[in-house]
């Protein structure tokens, strides 16, 4: 019997199995030699000095940057205060309770959009153009809906707002339309600080923060084995303010990672390992989350395939590794590189979400990416919550034990009867079998009665349904005029940075 | 056409590294002028090898190093295509903006550039508009080319096509973008001469804004 995993079924859940151990502690190990002996190039003094504080070597020191070699110890000591199990619980329903509770250890799993993409497909006109704060409101509404979607990352960048300040408005949008956790992101540091405050008084102070965050914040270092200023001073204010951090590198096989998918691996680990050290040194206790979008470049187009088969499979080799770490993981699935909600688009996301699932991933985004994370499709969105029930259902497994052998049953229906009428299929048929309100099983006739309706359509009209359901407003008038200060003072305070020109819409 | 300018092409297309330099000192020693090797050995494989990459036959690390082998030979060719006054394809200087250090793309540009014959100034990333302004001062090139992957780094884009028009420098040359965000509409908007959405069309493009 397994006692593997997932936080639907304790046990007998069927897994897939990418590395053995000795491979995942080979590549283990060998990300500890290039972290000691490569080094990593960090962008940032602060950073730099706390390393070479905590032991590192700190060689190559330049105006903007250092060469940061850390000796392996530094990593054992790290990973012995680095939480394994890390909360992030949704805002506050009317009645005061945080429903949306996200418990991230090695063997739960939680799936969720992704964030930032600088267009999105029109959910009436289906027209691919630049997002707005509608868009990631709507999005958000639509991830509220769907019950399998744990979590949300904005789905689009909200560009009829200010480029310098556009993260809060964002930030603000999500929360007009979802109480689920959040993955924000952030312009920079001043934009961080604004939505942690956004955050204190949507759960009504920080006390309510510290007993669980609401949203944890994206931060990705540059691959090849750089991190920039940015990245640095958010991890370090992350630290200070108990935000749970997702330190994702994005590395890219034969472009900005070595072409073979273990060398990008090591890689990866390594570029997660500085920011695993780095954060404990600021803070014991900091809470980290690694993982990340790895996949190999197309070398006919040169873009980051989403869709490939090879971003699943370093998605789930990935997962396995962070297992035998314990550390909390982001994974990745549920996106595509099609430019429209397609057959293309279905495909790879049946395939990259059912490889996440049967792997257990912890933190599993990008539902909902379609043209290599440059666009959200909301009926890509409605479509994958179907795929990753139908993929829950193959995880329940088949439990093999008396009862469900169904021997007496067996006995007393005998040769030529039938099922149909009896008590043990009609106690059972609706948990044993699944279905969806979008999956078409009609025989023909009762198909072309109701309208031929090819998937596409069924889709389009299921999200249409949710986007036009009403819905009481999730935020009070009261709160959604304090929350939106914070936004206009902000633009107040960087009205001089934006171009004249109308930058995006 | 003489053998040894067949040889040469090949060699680009094969991404000879190893022989071009010998094939080049032996077509000058035939007493082929460095112009001819240049357009008939040379730039015949690299349009060779862009064909192919076109139709999908050639991929990017194979164009690499069609590029590699004609840098290997321009760097013997260009001391004299420049005693004989031979005016170089352009020189293209290059950047990811202030703010960024996603540089994968604008690496890529830089190569299939030289590979289109230009000469390439690469300034590398998180570069300031003061930084653009002096270095066209200093290198005079006869494009830019800046790179962006972030929303956010963006606008720096249209910062640095602004202190460009402050430097006076905006009518010495021309302006090229790109990066994941960037669209044709966006380089309208802050004024850049072109926009194109991959490496070897940007190479393309330079091309023919300095013809």
């Amino acid at each position: 019997m397994q006692v593997r995993k997932n936080n639907y079924t304790v046990n007998m859940t069927p897994t897939m199995q990418v590395l053995t151990e000795n491979q995942i502690e080979a590549i283990y190990y060998a990300a500890l030699a290039v972290l000691s002996e490569t080094g990593v190039r960090v962008y940032d003094k602060e950073g730099w000095d706390l390393a070479h504080q905590g032991g590192a070597v700190v060689e190559d020191v330049q105006a903007d940057s250092a060469l940061v070699k850390m000796p392996s110890w530094m990593v054992d000591k790290a990973r012995a205060t680095l939480p394994q199990r890390i909360r992030v619980i949704g805002t506050p329903d009317g009645d005061g309770k945080r429903k949306y509770n996200m418990d991230l250890y090695k063997n739960t799993m939680y799936f969720g959009t992704g964030s930032d993409t600088p267009f999105t497909i029109d959910p009436y006109t289906q027209v691919r153009r630049r997002a707005t704060y509608k868009d990631v409101r709507n999005l958000a509404k639509l991830a509220e809906a769907l019950p399998n979607v744990d979590f949300f990352m904005s789905l689009g960048i909200t560009q009829d707002t200010a480029v310098g300040t556009y993260d809060r408005w964002q930030y603000l949008a999500m929360l007009e339309a979802t109480n689920k956790p959040i993955n924000i992101t952030a312009v920079d540091i001043e934009g961080l600080k604004d939505q942690l405050e956004m955050a204190y008084i949507r759960l009504g102070g920080k006390e309510e923060w510290k007993k669980a965050p609401c949203f944890s914040l994206y931060n990705e270092p540059v691959s090849p084995l750089s991190h920039s200023e940015e990245v640095i001073q958010k991890l370090l204010f992350c630290a200070d303010n108990d935000i749970p951090i997702v330190y994702t590198p994005c590395p890219l096989a034969g472009a900005t990672a070595p072409a073979t998918l273990a060398g990008l691996m090591v890689q990866a680990l390594t570029e997660s390992l500085f920011g695993i050290v780095l954060s404990q040194l600021r803070k014991p206790g900091c809470q980290v989350i690694i993982g990340g979008l790895m996949s190999a470049m197309d070398m006919q187009t040169a873009v980051y395939p989403y869709g490939s088969p090879e971003m699943a499979l370093l998605s789930a080799g990935y997962t396995e590794i962070t297992k035998w770490m314990r550390v909390p993981e982001y994974e990745t699935a549920g996106c595509s590189d099609a430019k429209c909600f397609d057959e293309q688009a279905c495909m790879e996301a049946a395939i990259n979400i059912s490889t996440a699932a049967m792997i257990g991933g912890n933190m599993i985004h990008d539902i909902g990416y379609i043209e290599q994370g440059l666009c959200s499709s909301p009926h890509m969105l409605v479509a994958s919550d179907e795929i990753i029930s139908r993929t829950k259902r193959i995880l329940r497994g088949i439990p093999v034990n008396a009862d469900t052998q169904a021997l007496d049953v067996l006995d007393q229906v005998g040769p030529g009867g039938h099922f149909l009428g009896h008590d043990h299929t009609y106690n059972r048929f609706k948990t044993e079998n699944w279905r969806s309100a979008l999956t078409d099983r009609q025989v023909y006739a009762d198909w072309e009665t109701s309208g031929c309706k090819d998937y596409q359509q069924r889709v389009q009209e299921r999200m249409v349904e949710i986007l036009e359901a009403d819905a009481a407003p999730l935020l009070e008038p009261k709160m959604y005029q304090e929350l939106r200060r914070i936004c206009e003072l902000a633009d107040a305070r960087h009205k001089d940075e934006e171009l004249d020109v109308q930058m995006f819409v | 056409m003489s053998e040894i300018l067949v040889q040469l092409s090949e060699a680009i297309i094969d991404g000879n590294v190893e022989d071009i330099v010998d094939l080049t000192e032996e077509a000058l020693d035939d007493g082929i002028p460095a112009q001819e090797v240049l357009n008939k050995g040379l730039m015949a494989g690299m349009d060779h090898v862009g064909a192919e990459f076109k139709a999908g036959n050639m991929f990017v690390p194979e164009v690499l190093r069609s590029a590699k082998a004609m840098q290997a030979s321009m760097d013997l060719l260009r001391p004299i295509l420049a005693e004989a006054g031979v005016k170089h394809t352009g020189k293209l200087l290059l950047g990811t903006v202030k703010g960024d250090l996603h540089d994968i793309g604008k690496n890529l540009v830089g190569m299939m550039a030289e590979g289109a014959g230009f000469e390439v100034k690469d300034l590398g990333k998180d570069i300031t508009p003061d930084q653009f302004v002096s270095a066209i001062k200093e290198y005079q090139p006869d494009v830019i080319g800046m790179s962006a992957l972030l929303t956010t780094t963006m606008r720096v884009m249209g910062h640095t096509i602004k202190a460009l028009e402050e430097a006076g420098l905006r009518d010495r040359v021309k302006v090229i973008v790109g990066g994941a965000p960037v669209t044709q509409e966006f380089a309208n908007q802050i004024g850049a001469d072109g926009y194109a959405p991959n490496a070897a069309s940007a190479a393309e493009l330079a091309r023919k804004l300095v013809s």
